[in-house]
Formats: C-alpha cells, sequence, structure tokens
C-alpha cells in the first residue's frame, strides 16, 4: 500500500515536473529505461547529469570571467550541457542552453552573462526537483527490496 | 595672413581627409555582408556630415576666392597709387623747387643789381670826391655836389626799379634820389647846403674816426635842424619841373648813414618806409678818400621788393598755391597775395612776421612750420612736407635757405595737395571704387560659379548619400528576412518537436485498447490535425531553408514514372469522394529512372495536384508528362509554338552556361521533362497568373474561407522548380479550369536511358474493353493502347458493357437475336467488327467496380452475367479504395484475381496486360490457394502489381506527411521483426531534415501464420476489421497494399513483446562524450539485448577500432573477412579532442584495407539537413538527432545492420 502511494505520488511529482515543462517526454523514456536489471538508472542519471551540469556550470562560469571571453569554448561547453539536458529530458534547462548559445552566437558577454544566470537558477531548481525525485525513488526501491 | 590661409589650409586638408575617409570604408562595407546595427548609426551620421563637408568646402572655396580678388585688388590699386604718387611727387618736387627758385632768383638778381648800383655810384663817388677833394670854396663845394647829383641820376635813372639812392656826406650834406612807383613821381632831395662847411666838416670827419658811434647819434640830431627840400624831377630827363619843398628830414627816405657801414664794409638791411607798402632792400656802402682812410660819403641804394612779390603773385596765378619769402628772423619780405607785408603801427610801419600775415595760408603755414620744427629748424632751413593739414585740407610746404651774408632769407612755398595730387586722390578713389565693385561683382559671379559647379557634386553626395542609405535599408531588409528565415528554421524545428511528440502520443493513444469508439475518433482526428499541422511547419521550413539558401537537392536515381503513378494513387482516393477524376499521362519517352530529388519532385507533383484537387469540384485531373532531350533539336517540332518560346530560352541559358553545362549534359544526359497539371477547377484570373506563386497569396482571397490553405504550396513549388533548373506558369487553356505547365531539367543516368521492354502487344492479339466511369482516363487508356497496337472498346456505363459484350459474343456465337435489341453506335460497331476479325484474341475487359449497382444487390446478378464469358475474356477489376470485402471475397470466389486499385494508368495496364498474356502463354494454368512457390511466375506478377501499390502508398504520402510515414516506417520495421523472415527491406533516405529513413519500407513474406497473427493483433486491439483483411485472408499469397496502412496502427503491446530484444547480438560502438547521454544510450541498448561499448571521444572511438582491427591482423587472412569488431557505431559528432566527423573520416580510412563497411550513425543535436550532408559526406550512414528517440534509433540501427548483412 506504501509502495503504491509512493509510486502515486512519484507519478505525480514528474507529471507535475512536465506540467511546469521542467521536463519533457525524454524523461519519461529514461524512466521506462529503469527496471529490475538495473533499478537504480533513473539516480545514476540524474546523479551522472547533475555532476556534468554543475562541472560545465563552473566552467561556463570562469570562462565568462574572463576579460576576453572565448566564445568557441563557451559554445562547445554549452552545446555538451544542452546534450545533457535535453537527453534527461530537462526541458527549461535546454532552453536556457540555448539561450545562451544563441547569445553566445552575438558574441555578447552581457547576454551571456543573463544567460547563465537564468541557466544556474534552472538548474538548481532542477537540482532539487531530483533530489525529490531521487529521495522518492530509493524510498521505493527500499520498499520493494523488502517486498 | 599666413595665419588665416594656414587654417584655410587646414581646414581644405581636414576636409580632404574627411573625403577620404569617408569613400574607402564604404567601398568596403557594400561588399561587408553581417551588418551591425551600430553601423547603420554610423553611417547615417556619416551621411549628415557628409553634408556638413560639402557646405564647409563650399564656404572655403568662396571665402579663398574673396580673398584673392581682395588681394588682387589691394594690389592693383596699391600700385597704380604709388606708382602715380611717386611720380607725381617727385614732379611736384621739381616744380615746387622750381617755384621756388624763381622768386629767390628775382630776390637774387634784385640784390645783385642793387649791390651793382651801389658799388657804382660808390666807384663814381669816389671818383668825383677825389677829384673834388679839398674843396676850397662853396663854388667848388656846390660844382662837387652838382656832379654827384648828376652822376647819381644818371645812376638813378638807369636803373627803374630802384626806389632810391642816397648819398650821405661827411658833412652831413645829403643828396637823394627818390622814386615813388604809387605816384610815378621822381623826387630830388636834399639838405640845405648853407648849414654845411668844409672844415667843420673836415673836423667833424676826424672826430668821426675816433669815435665813430657818437658821430652817428651827433650826426643825426645834428641833422635835426637841417632843413630838406624835395624838388620833383621829371623822370625820364631828371629836369626840373616843381618848385622845391622843404620837407623834414629823413620823412621821406632812409637815408644810409654812416651808421649802417660801421664797419666800412657793405651792409644790407631790410627797410620800410612810409610810402611804400612793401619792404625795401637797402644796401649801404662808404665811399672811402682817395688816401682809403676815412669815410668821406655814404651811399645807399634802397630797392623796392615790390617785384619779387610780382613775380610771385604771376607764378601763382599759373600755379596756384602760396609763396612767401622771409628773413631768417620770420619777417615777411614777399608774399604772393596781396595781404599787405606792413604792420602799420604808431611809430610807422613795421615789418610784419609771417606767423601774423593777414593771409590765412601764409599765417597757418607759418604757423605749422613753427609748430613742426619751432626755432630748431633743420640745418639750411630746408624743409619739405608733403601732406601738411591746414584748416582742413592738405598742403606741400616746401621751404629753401638763402643764404645772403647779413641777409640770409627763406623762401615757403605752399601748394595745395589738391592741385597737384587731386586728380590723382580722385582717380585714385575712382580706382579704388571701380576695383572694389568689379571684386564684388567677380565674387558673388565666382561664388555663385561655385554654388553651380558643388551642386553637381553636392548633387551626386546626396545621391550617393541616398544610395547609401538605401543600401543600408536593404541591407537591414535583407537582414531582417536572413533573421526572418532563421527564425523560421529555428521555430519550426522548435515547433516539429512538440508536434511530434503529441503524434507519437497521439499514436501510442490510438493503440491503447481501452478507447471508446468516440474517443477513437477524437484522437484520430486530433492526430489528422496535428499531421496537416505539421504538414504546414513543413512547407514553412521548406520555404525558409530556400530562401535561406540551405536547401541542398539531392542527386539520386530513381524511378520517376513510379513516383507520379503513386503520387496519382494517393491522390484519387481524395478524388473519389470529390466526384473528381484522377488521371495520369506519361508519355511513353519519359525514361523510367531519372537523378534528382525524388522528394522535391514528388513534392512538387504533391502541391500542384493537391491544389488543383481543391479547386476542383468536378471533373478531373490530369497529370501530363512528355519528355524532350535539350541536345536533339528535332525534337522541339512537335512542340506547340508556345512550347517553343520558353525551350528557345531554356537553349540560350544552357548556352549561356558554356561548356561546362554541355559537359555536365553530355555526360549526364539532361533531358528537359514537361509537364502539365490540367484540372477542370474554378480557375485562375489572368492578372493573377504571376503572383499566385508569391507566397502567402491566393488567387482570390475568398479560397482561404471556402478552402482554407495558405498559400505556400505554390511558392514552394516554384522555387523547387527554379531549383530544378525549371520553370513553371499558368498557360491559356480552353475550358473551366487551370493549366499550369512546368519543365524541369533533370538529369537520366547513362544506363537508364533505354526503355523498359515494351511488350509487342499487338503481335499477341489482344483486345481491350474499358469499361470505366471517368471518360478522361478511359480515353487517355484507350488512345494509348491503341497507339501500341491495341485495339479497344469503350464503355462508360453498365449497359454499353452489355451492349458490347454481345456484341462481341453473341454475334460471333451468330445470335444474331441480340442484336435487334442491343443497338450500338456506328464507330463503335466497326471497332467491334474489326476486334472480330482478329483471329483468336485475347479480350481483357477492365470493369470499374462501379459500373456495378453496389448499392442494391443486382451486383451479384450483373457478376453471374459477366460470369457467363469469363471463359472468353479476362476480367481485371477496377477497385475502389473502399471496395468492401465482400464484393472482394465475392470476385475472388468467382476467380476474378485481377484486381487493382483505381486508377488506372499505363503501369497499371501493363501488368494487366502482362499478366494477362502470361496466364494465356503460360504453363501454369492451375492455381492454389497457397501456389506461389509452386507458380513463382503468376505469383510475381501478381505480387508485383501489388508491390508497386505498396510503394506508391508509402512514397505517395512520403511528403506531405512525414511524420506518419516516420511512424509507419518504424512501426513497420519493427514489425518485420515480429516475422521471422523479412524479405526486402528498403531504405530510403529523404531529405526532409530530422527523418532519416521516413521510408522504411518492409515486406513481409506472405506467410500464412505470420499474416494471420498480425491480423490477429490488430483485430484485437482496433477492434475494428478492415476490408483489406479479408482480402489477405482470401488470398493469403498476396501481400495486401493495405496492410501497410494496418501496420501502422500496430498496437504498441505486440511491438513490446516483440520488438524488445531485437538488437540481439548486436556490438554496438558508442561515442558519446556527455556521461547523461552516454548512460541513457547505452541502457536503451543493452535493453535491446546490444552489446554496448562507450566511449569518451572520437580518438576512443578510434583507438577502440583500430585496437580491436589490429588484433585480427595478427590472425590468420582467412579471419579477417569474417565479421567487422563492431556491428554499428552510434557517433555523436561534438566531442573533444576528434569530432565525430574526424573520427568517421579516420575509420572510413582504417577500413578500406579490410574493406568492412561498418555504419556509422550520427547524433547530433543539430537538426538541419545541412549536418546530415556533412555527416553523409563524411562516410556517415545514418542521421539521428538528439534526444535519441528510441523508436528511431532502433529503426536505423536495424535497417543498417540488416541491410550491410542480409
Amino acid at each position: 500500500m506504501a509502495l503504491a502511494a509512493l509510486k502515486t505520488q512519484l507519478k505525480n511529482f514528474v507529471q507535475s515536473m512536465f506540467d511546469e515543462g521542467v521536463l519533457d517526454s525524454q524523461f519519461s523514456q529514461i524512466q521506462a529505461l529503469q527496471d529490475a536489471s538495473n533499478p537504480n538508472f533513473v539516480e545514476e542519471v540524474i546523479t551522472l547529469f547533475c555532476n556534468d551540469a554543475e562541472r560545465i556550470i563552473t566552467e561556463l562560469n570562469k570562462y565568462l570571467g574572463y576579460q576576453n571571453v572565448d566564445f568557441g569554448k563557451l559554445d562547445s561547453y554549452v552545446h555538451q550541457l544542452k546534450g545533457s539536458s535535453s537527453s534527461i529530458g530537462a526541458h527549461r534547462l535546454k532552453l536556457a542552453c540555448v539561450n545562451l548559445r544563441q547569445a553566445s552566437d552575438d558574441r555578447s558577454k552581457d547576454g551571456c552573462l543573463r544567460a547563465l544566470n537564468s541557466i544556474t537558477r534552472e538548474y538548481c531548481l532542477l537540482c532539487s526537483k531530483f533530489q525529490t525525485l531521487i529521495q522518492l525513488e530509493r524510498n521505493i526501491i527500499a520498499l520493494e527490496r523488502n517486498h | 595672413m599666413a595665419t588665416p590661409l594656414r587654417k584655410m589650409f587646414d581646414r581644405i586638408s581636414g576636409f580632404a581627409s574627411s573625403w577620404g575617409r569617408k569613400t574607402a570604408p564604404r567601398g568596403r562595407r557594400i561588399f561587408h555582408r553581417d551588418v551591425e546595427q551600430e553601423e547603420f548609426q554610423y553611417s547615417s551620421t556619416r551621411c549628415l556630415s557628409s553634408y556638413y563637408s560639402v557646405f564647409v568646402a563650399r564656404l572655403a572655396i568662396m571665402v579663398m576666392l574673396a580673398i584673392l580678388i581682395g588681394l588682387l585688388t589691394i594690389l592693383t590699386w596699391h600700385f597704380t597709387r604709388v606708382y602715380t604718387t611717386k611720380s607725381l611727387n617727385t614732379l611736384a618736387y621739381g616744380l615746387r623747387y622750381e617755384l621756388l627758385q624763381r622768386p629767390i632768383l628775382r630776390m637774387w638778381n634784385i640784390l645783385n643789381s642793387t649791390s651793382e648800383i651801389t658799388t657804382a655810384q660808390v666807384k663814381l663817388s669816389e671818383y668825383v670826391i677825389r677829384r673834388y677833394s679839398k674843396p676850397t670854396n662853396q663854388a667848388e663845394q656846390v660844382e662837387l655836389y652838382q656832379m654827384m647829383k648828376d652822376i647819381t641820376w644818371a645812376l638813378f635813372a638807369s636803373r627803374k626799379a630802384l626806389n632810391a639812392i642816397t648819398i650821405n656826406y661827411k658833412n652831413g650834406f645829403v643828396q637823394a634820389f627818390h622814386r615813388d612807383h604809387r605816384s610815378n613821381n621822381t623826387f630830388y632831395i636834399y639838405s640845405d647846403l648853407a648849414n654845411y662847411s668844409i672844415s667843420s666838416s673836415e673836423s667833424y670827419g676826424n672826430k668821426m674816426l675816433e669815435s665813430q658811434q657818437g658821430w652817428n647819434d651827433q650826426f643825426i640830431r645834428g641833422n635835426v635842424s637841417a632843413i630838406w627840400y624835395r624838388e620833383p624831377l621829371d623822370p625820364v630827363t631828371g629836369e626840373k619841373i616843381g618848385k622845391a619843398m622843404q620837407i623834414p628830414p629823413d620823412d621821406l627816405i632812409n637815408i644810409a648813414g654812416p651808421s649802417q657801414v660801421p664797419d666800412g664794409v657793405a651792409s644790407w638791411h631790410v627797410a620800410v618806409s612810409k610810402f611804400t607798402d612793401s619792404p625795401l632792400l637797402s644796401a649801404a656802402l662808404p665811399v672811402w678818400d682817395a688816401s682809403n682812410t676815412s669815410i668821406v660819403a655814404v651811399v645807399g641804394v634802397t630797392t623796392a621788393l615790390y617785384s619779387v612779390g610780382q613775380l610771385m603773385k604771376e607764378l601763382v596765378e599759373v600755379h596756384s598755391g602760396y609763396i612767401y619769402l622771409t628773413s631768417q628772423e620770420g619777417y615777411l619780405l614777399a608774399t604772393s597775395t596781396n595781404a599787405p607785408l606792413l604792420n602799420n603801427t604808431a611809430k610807422g610801419p613795421k615789418l610784419m612776421m609771417a606767423v601774423n600775415s593777414e593771409d590765412r595760408v601764409i599765417r597757418m603755414g607759418a604757423q605749422w612750420l613753427q609748430n613742426a620744427y619751432g626755432n630748431n629748424l633743420p640745418p639750411g632751413h630746408v624743409v619739405h612736407v608733403e601732406k601738411a593739414n591746414l584748416g582742413g585740407q592738405h598742403f606741400y610746404i616746401d621751404s629753401f635757405f638763402l643764404n645772403l651774408k647779413r641777409l640770409p632769407m627763406v623762401g615757403v612755398i605752399i601748394i595745395p595737395r589738391k592741385y597737384i595730387m587731386g586728380k590723382v586722390d580722385e582717380r585714385a578713389l575712382k580706382t579704388l571704387v571701380i576695383l572694389i565693385s568689379a571684386s564684388v561683382c567677380i565674387l558673388v559671379i565666382g561664388c555663385v560659379c561655385i554654388l553651380i559647379l558643388t551642386n553637381g557634386v553636392s548633387k551626386e553626395m546626396k545621391l550617393r548619400a541616398e544610395l547609401i542609405s538605401h543600401l543600408d535599408a536593404r541591407r537591414r531588409a535583407e537582414a531582417s528576412s536572413n533573421y526572418k528565415s532563421q527564425f523560421l528554421a529555428n521555430m519550426s524545428h522548435e515547433l516539429r518537436t512538440p508536434m511530434a511528440a503529441v503524434i507519437g502520443l497521439l499514436d501510442i493513444l490510438i493503440c491503447d485498447d481501452c478507447l471508446t469508439n468516440e474517443q477513437y475518433a477524437m484522437v484520430t482526428q486530433i492526430r489528422k490535425c496535428s499531421t496537416a499541422l505539421l504538414r504546414l511547419l513543413n512547407n514553412i521550413l521548406d520555404l525558409s531553408k530556400v530562401e535561406s539558401g540551405k536547401l541542398v537537392l539531392e542527386e539520386s536515381e530513381f524511378d520517376l514514372g513510379r513516383e507520379l503513378e503513386g503520387l496519382v494513387d494517393m491522390f484519387s482516393v481524395q478524388c473519389i469522394n470529390h466526384n473528381v477524376e484522377t488521371v495520369l499521362d506519361l508519355s511513353d519517352d519519359i525514361p523510367k529512372l531519372v537523378r534528382g530529388d525524388s522528394a522535391r519532385v514528388v513534392q512538387v507533383f504533391a502541391n500542384l495536384i493537391s491544389n488543383s484537387i481543391k479547386f476542383t469540384t468536378s471533373g478531373h485531373i490530369i497529370l501530363r508528362g512528355w519528355c524532350e532531350n535539350p541536345n536533339v533539336s528535332s525534337d522541339s517540332v512537335k512542340f506547340s509554338p508556345d512550347h517553343k518560346k520558353p525551350l528557345y530560352a531554356l537553349r540560350a541559358k544552357l548556352k549561356n552556361h558554356g561548356n561546362h553545362m554541355k559537359k555536365a549534359s553530355k555526360r549526364d544526359n539532361k533531358m528537359i521533362l514537361w509537364f502539365e497539371v490540367d484540372d477542370t477547377g474554378c480557375g485562375i484570373d489572368p492578372s493573377k497568373w504571376e503572383s499566385v506563386f508569391e507566397s502567402f497569396e491566393q488567387a482570390d482571397p475568398s479560397t482561404t474561407r471556402t478552402h482554407g490553405g495558405t498559400g505556400l504550396g505554390l511558392c514552394i513549388v516554384r522555387t523547387l522548380v527554379n531549383k530544378m533548373g525549371g520553370e513553371i506558369k499558368v498557360v491559356r487553356k480552353n475550358g473551366p479550369g487551370t493549366l499550369m505547365r512546368l519543365f524541369l531539367l533533370l538529369s537520366t543516368p547513362p544506363d537508364g536511358t533505354e526503355q523498359h521492354g515494351q511488350m509487342e502487344f499487338a503481335k499477341h492479339s489482344v483486345a481491350v474493353i474499358l469499361a470505366l466511369h471517368g471518360s478522361m482516363g478511359r480515353l487517355i487508356m484507350s488512345r494509348w493502347l491503341s497507339r501500341n497496337g491495341v485495339p479497344t472498346l469503350e464503355a462508360s456505363e453498365w449497359n454499353e458493357l452489355t451492349q458490347i459484350l454481345h456484341e462481341l459474343f453473341h454475334a460471333r456465337t451468330r445470335n444474331s437475336g441480340f442484336e435487334t435489341h442491343y443497338s450500338l453506335g456506328e464507330p463503335l460497331r466497326s471497332k467491334v467488327h474489326s476486334i472480330q476479325d482478329m483471329r483468336n484474341p485475347v479480350y481483357i475487359i477492365v470493369v470499374d467496380l462501379g459500373l456495378l449497382d453496389l448499392s442494391t444487390d443486382i451486383w451479384k446478378e450483373q457478376l453471374n452475367f459477366l460470369d457467363k464469358f469469363s471463359g472468353q475474356v479476362k476480367f481485371a477489376w477496377m477497385l475502389n479504395h473502399d471496395t468492401s470485402n465482400s464484393i472482394k471475397m465475392e470476385l475472388r470466389r468467382k476467380g476474378h484475381i485481377l484486381m487493382v486499385n483505381k486508377p488506372l494508368y499505363k503501369a497499371k495496364m501493363l501488368h494487366i496486360l502482362e499478366a494477362v498474356l502470361k496466364e494465356r502463354y503460360g504453363e501454369l494454368h492451375k492455381r492454389s490457394p497457397n501456389g506461389t512457390k509452386g507458380a513463382p511466375k503468376e505469383g510475381d506478377s501478381h505480387e508485383c502489381l501489388e508491390i508497386d501499390s505498396t510503394q506508391f502508398e508509402t512514397c505517395s504520402s512520403d511528403d506531405s506527411d512525414i511524420s506518419e510515414i516516420g511512424g509507419s516506417g518504424t512501426d513497420s520495421v519493427s514489425s518485420a521483426h515480429t516475422g521471422d523472415q523479412p524479405r526486402v527491406l528498403t531504405v530510403k533516405s529523404g531529405a526532409s531534415n530530422c527523418q532519416t529513413l521516413k521510408n522504411c519500407l518492409v515486406e513481409l513474406t506472405n506467410l500464412d501464420s505470420e499474416v494471420d497473427n498480425l491480423r490477429a493483433d490488430e483485430d484485437q486491439c482496433n477492434g475494428r476489421p478492415k476490408g483489406n483483411d479479408s482480402e489477405i485472408s482470401n488470398s493469403p499469397e498476396q501481400t495486401s497494399i493495405s496492410s501497410s496502412t494496418k501496420e501502422r496502427e500496430k498496437s504498441f503491446t505486440s511491438k513490446a513483446a516483440n520488438g524488445q530484444k531485437s538488437l540481439e547480438g548486436l556490438r554496438i560502438l558508442l561515442a558519446e562524450d556527455t556521461p547523461v547521454l552516454q548512460r541513457v544510450a547505452t541502457i536503451m541498448l543493452e535493453k535491446m539485448g546490444a552489446t554496448v561499448i562507450a566511449v569518451g571521444d572520437g580518438l576512443q572511438a578510434v583507438d577502440a577500432l583500430n585496437c580491436v582491427l589490429g588484433e585480427e591482423e595478427d590472425r590468420p587472412q582467412t579471419e579477417i573477412c569474417d565479421s567487422p569488431p563492431y556491428d554499428l557505431i552510434l557517433m555523436d559528432c561534438q566531442m573533444p579532442k576528434m569530432d565525430g566527423y574526424e573520427a568517421t573520416k579516420a575509420i572510413r580510412k582504417s577500413e578500406e584495407a579490410t574493406g568492412w563497411h561498418i555504419p556509422i550513425v550520427a547524433l547530433t543535436a543539430h537538426a538541419m539537413s545541412s549536418d546530415e550532408a556533412k555527416c553523409l559526406e563524411v562516410g556517415m550512414d545514418a542521421y539521428l538527432t538528439k534526444p535519441i528517440d528510441y523508436k528511431l534509433m532502433v529503426s536505423t540501427i536495424l535497417s543498417l545492420t540488416k541491410t550491410s548483412s542480409p
């Protein structure tokens, strides 16, 4: 019963993230990939993603801190972040990445900084949600093990 | 002068440099494409500054001109004036000098003469006195005096100018002659002789010697008591003419006494007399006695200076001006005026100082001199002043010094400047005025000229500025248009993703089995709408891609006829509801295979036909096509004149392209393919014939309301046609409707030119009866058949068909009773007879199912009726797409196996004919339900038909419905794996960007069990049986066309059950740098049973491959070709160290040695077709976009692995 409730809660939570546009269908694909053979898949992927994203955001901050911004470098990092966020289905983060790319294409440092801010914001939001999600997943897995 | 000049120069040089600066970047900017906003502003300010610079330039030139002219004027004036003045001054100086010199000379003369007279008088007196020295008596004394008087008179008379001669003897006796110039009287004045004695005189003389001063005073006083007489004389003869009158001494004239010769030498002085108003010059000279020791008498001569004044007056009269002479002390001696020279005082007249002269000018001149020099006159008293301001007038003042001993004199001449320089000054003024006015005129004219001249320049500048602004505006417009295209491209990409999701979700929903029928209908409706929306997006994307120049046409071989047939098949389905007939009329000379972008060609015709359908409510739509080889000029003969014109234009164009084009056309065998889309719709107003090809343009605004649409279709068509080297236009046609004519320049592959083997139908003696509804299609078909030597009969309705049948067969069976009932038209009958004449003909009756009365059960009877002829004729049935299963079953049951879907066109007819002929001549006549293997030929022929149809279905929906196809593609692929033996896997890569394998078409084998399973699944999940399925069940050896449409809707459950491990056994190398994606992809692939080796970048991928290769090379040669280390590589395009493109190149290079071809699938987030092109260019086989679509990835991988290892 508790398991079902938890699963419902998880489902609702994920659905709310869908509704908010934080996540898109890609995430459900990832969820679908999780099964008995690798029960921690979602968590694993999220952790990977978070580490990767944090690293990239740090890099981005570093690059934008320079006097002369190397937009090519910036672009490749943003591209990576965009790729990983779109893979995990972090829709809004992806959009923010697109903004940053646009700004980087325009060679506008201000725009880049703004976009980076929004990326950071989106990431923090996403990260907190993911934490909750992972917690739920863990609970579910724990309960499943007990069964 | 230098500073303003330099300033001017600076300004001009600044202007020139600003000009230079201005022009140089403009040229650069023209070629500069990326224009920023700032630059616009920059250039606009430039523009403004150019106006200023023109203004400044004009001003500068004008100022320069003004200065030049001013200088010229001043110089001219200066030179003329200075030289004139100088020469005049020199002349004037001479004149002045001359003028002054003359009175002085006169003066000098007077002085000379006076002194001469005096000297003469003295000498004579000395002589006389010596002779009468020591007069002893009174008589002698008187004689002496008489003698003296005579001598003196002689002298006096000889000199008219003399005023007086006086002789003052030692003893006080005075003799004098006096001439009064005013009254012109001459007097002799003498003192009373009685008062003087010689003795006393002697003693007096001695006394005088001792103290002369004392003598003199004494003498004067002594004479007070003397009595003086004056007697008038005849001025000429000297005769006494009157009585002597007694006069007071010294009253009349100055008698020069011894006092005036104090040192015994001659003396001069100026005297004043009572009787003359002019000063007198008197000279005194002593007369010495014989021993030269004592003075016996003093002779005085007085001359009036009046004559000098006279001369001066004369001179002045001629030359004007004023002259005066003064003594050194400043007393006036003579003037050129009439002003008195003497001052009458109480003591008698006195000399007047020049400064006190009554003449204004002289007074002022003297005062001026005094003021200027005071008493310190320059040495020699020589003064030349040219501009002395005397009472408001300018004068020349010159003075000369005449240094006479004892009587130094100064002459001054004052000449009004006006006299000498008056004219000059006046002229100078006039010249100045004229010069100034002339220069002003020149200046004004010059300025006007400059204005006129620079006006052209400034106009040009303005034009240039305008041009620049226009260029800017154009560039801005282009930029914004670019932005727009970019935006559209981006947006449509962004929009397509959610749309794909929506459609995918709808697919899932449709497959869901818990939907009610209503929900199902609604969801289907939603899906249709989504598809339509996606189509619109695709259109926009196409357009923007074409506009932004990103559209790259593919070059691949394709079967043009087949594509078009598929298209017509598809649209005919739509048309049937509209009661519109769709006809395909391709001429036989159209090459089977052409090179080009099939998707785009099909899109062109799809757009055109759908457009026609939209506006055609009844009638027909004909797609005609014929071919023309531009290399063969004789071909053009068969075209009507209005065909020729574009052809010539085209030829000219081709010629212009030159050798390159010729070579290309030789190699590729370029062909001009002409097409017409002819409909009987509402038509287009001729005025809109051009504009309908503009974007968002429709012939009639109301059409949007009635027919919908965005007006993009024709625009896309035209851009595509132009891109393919063709043209499209609307052509006038007879009757209602629209006729669009276009030509495409497509190349045919060298081996594809030969015509596919036409069957020699004529020799098979085939006859065809076309019993079809659509008159146009029937007509065209019958024409084509008769061209190929196949006699045809036409019937448009059931009764006609029965008539023909009766005519044909009952007549032959000599059952002529029918003939009375059935009356055929005469031409038809003759045709029938001609057919009857054929020897052992094969009759093929193509019957439209629509000819049967399907509304009631009559059709069964009609079938039975036709069955009667089944022995003699072959029936081919034209089915509608919605023909119900029961009818098909019935037909099959009766042995009518030849069934094709409408519409009928050449290829289908060919197949019918071939099938019939093969059946006739074929070895096999028996037909078993599972006889495919036993009767391969027949099966093939049937299958061929159906395969075609299948292909058409998929191809036709190709571009207009990408996502649908994508879905169907994937589904069919996966469904292929539900079956065990995928027989043919056709992978077609379309040009559309996102979907690489949109035409994954899998044809299932016709294994009964599989199909049954499948159908069962479908029936189960859909809950509604489809007519086509029963067809399959009835003739299981034929895989139905429509089954593919069913496969699209195949349930997920079946796929999930069967497709789970679809990649079992595949080894996949995944090169992906993003950990998340790497992980996700790995899990995805592993879930499907694939073995995944993940690497972080391109370099590692290459290494991973090489390392395996290296291992393999160690093995014996025979094993190398065993199998490649990986079945497939998934390659991210953007990776650190080595990106996907480089890695692919490296892998392909290393593969060369082994002969393998490991499929490489690109993974990229860039979703434009140019990226795809790039991927394919470097040697990748397919192309997937991020985020990875599960289904698409599986289908792609499968298609690649299966084709590579069939």
